[in-house]
C-alpha cells in the first residue's frame, strides 16, 4: 500500500496548480474565451472511494483520456458533462456526439494534457510525453474505474489530482484529473525534493 | 417501495427482503456477478475489480475485489442465508474494454476479469444463465429480489432484461 505525507500531497497540489494554469491558458487561446481554474486537490484514497468521489457513477460523461508515457507514467483524464461538452463544441459549431465533435474534444484533451505534462516534465526533469487522446461517451463510474484499474500497479490506493476549469462566456465546466501510475510518482516527488 | 442496495467496487451485497434492488453502477472493466437462488427468492451481486488476488502475503482485506476470492465468497454468503448450491445460477455483466493503453500489458483487464469469473463458476459448478459482457461500453446492472429479474443498461441506452422475473413457484401435488 502506497501512502503519501501531507508535505508530498502539498507539493503535488502545487505541481497541479502550475500545470493546470498552463493548461487553462492553452485552452483559453484555443477557444478565445477566458478560462478560470479552481484550486487543485490532491488526494490519495481507496479505489472505490476515488470512484465515489467523482460523482454519480451512472451519469453520462464525455471522457477524454490522454495516456502519459515515458519516465513518468500517468493518465490525464478530462470529464465533461454532456451539456458542457455541447457548449464547448458549439464554439466551433460542432456536435459532441458527431465524429468531428469527438475529434475536437480529443484535441482539447491533447492541448490540455500536453501543456500540463510539459510543466511536470520541466519541473521534475523527467522525460514524459502524451500519447494520442481517446474519447468516450460513457458512464462516469465506468470511465474512472477503467482508468484506475488499467494501471494495475496498486490495487489499494489511487492518487488523484483534480482541478476544475471553467470557460467564461460559454458557461461550461470540465474536471481535469491526473492519475499517476504506480511507483512513478515517488520518482517525481524525489526529483522535486520531497521524497 | 424498492430499496436500492449498490455494491461499490470490490464489494458484494446480498438481498433477501422483497423489494430490494441490488446494483452495480458504472461497470467498466469490472464484472458485476449476480448469483441467484430463485426458488428461495434471494440474490447476491459482486462488483469484481481484478482477476486474481496477489500471490504473496496475507489474504487481502477486501476479498470481493478479486475474482478468485469473490466467487467462492459470494457463494458462501448466499448459502449462509438459505441458498442451495445446486440451485444457484449466475449472470455476468461488464468486462468492457473502454480504452486502449499503450504497452501497459493490462489493457485486456475486462476480458481477463470475465475469464477469471467464468473459471471460478465452472470450478464451483454454477451455471451461467445470461451474460452482457465485453465490447467497449460501460454498463449498470440491477437485480430485483425476490423475483430474480436482472436488467442492465449502457450509457444513453435502453434498459435490457437479461433474466425475466419469475412468479413465485408453488409445489403442486401430483394426483396419484
Amino acid at each position: 500500500m502506497t501512502s503519501y505525507t501531507e508535505t508530498q500531497l502539498d507539493a503535488l497540489r502545487e505541481l497541479a496548480n502550475i500545470g493546470s494554469g498552463q493548461a487553462a491558458a492553452a485552452l483559453s487561446t484555443m477557444l478565445g474565451h477566458p478560462v478560470d481554474i479552481s484550486v487543485p486537490t490532491a488526494v490519495a484514497m481507496a479505489l472505490a472511494d476515488a470512484v465515489a468521489a467523482a460523482g454519480d457513477p451512472e451519469e453520462a460523461r464525455f471522457g477524454i483520456l490522454v495516456p502519459v508515457v515515458g519516465e513518468f507514467r500517468a493518465a490525464v483524464v478530462l470529464l465533461v458533462p454532456e451539456q458542457d461538452a455541447a457548449q464547448l463544441c458549439s464554439v466551433y459549431g460542432l456536435e459532441p456526439a458527431s465524429q468531428d465533435g469527438a475529434s475536437f474534444l480529443g484535441e482539447i484533451g491533447n492541448i490540455l494534457g500536453t501543456s500540463y505534462i510539459n510543466v511536470l516534465a520541466q519541473m521534475a526533469g523527467m522525460e514524459m510525453e502524451p500519447a494520442p487522446p481517446q474519447v468516450v461517451h460513457d458512464l462516469l463510474g465506468a470511465i474512472i474505474a477503467s482508468v484506475l484499474l488499467a494501471h494495475g500497479n496498486d490495487v489499494d490506493m489511487a492518487l488523484v489530482l483534480d482541478s476544475t476549469l471553467q470557460v467564461e462566456g460559454r458557461p461550461c465546466e470540465l474536471s481535469f484529473l491526473l492519475i499517476p501510475a504506480g511507483g512513478g510518482v515517488h520518482d517525481l516527488l524525489g526529483r522535486i525534493g520531497v521524497a | 417501495m424498492a430499496q436500492e442496495l449498490p455494491a461499490r467496487m470490490g464489494e458484494w451485497v446480498i438481498g433477501t427482503e422483497a423489494g430490494t434492488v441490488l446494483s452495480c453502477l458504472g461497470l467498466g472493466s469490472c464484472i458485476g456477478l449476480a448469483l441467484l437462488d430463485r426458488r428461495c427468492g434471494i440474490a447476491g451481486l459482486a462488483h469484481v475489480m481484478l482477476p486474481g488476488s496477489p500471490a504473496a502475503g496475507a489474504p487481502p482485506a477486501q476479498p470481493g475485489r478479486f475474482a478468485d476470492l469473490a466467487v467462492p465468497g459470494l457463494v458462501d454468503a448466499l448459502l449462509a442465508v438459505g441458498g442451495m448450491r445446486h440451485r444457484l445460477e449466475a449472470v455476468l455483466v461488464g468486462g468492457a474494454q473502454m480504452f486502449a493503453f499503450d504497452g501497459a500489458g493490462t489493457q485486456d483487464i475486462g476480458p481477463r476479469n470475465e475469464a477469471a469469473v467464468r473459471e471460478q463458476l465452472t470450478r464451483a459448478r454454477i451455471r451461467i444463465s445470461a451474460t452482457a459482457t465485453g465490447g467497449d461500453k460501460g454498463r449498470s446492472v440491477r437485480v430485483t429480489v425476490p423475483t430474480g429479474e436482472v436488467v442492465y443498461r449502457e450509457a444513453a441506452g435502453r434498459t435490457v432484461t437479461l433474466l425475466a422475473a419469475t412468479a413465485p413457484t408453488r409445489r403442486v401435488a401430483v394426483p396419484a
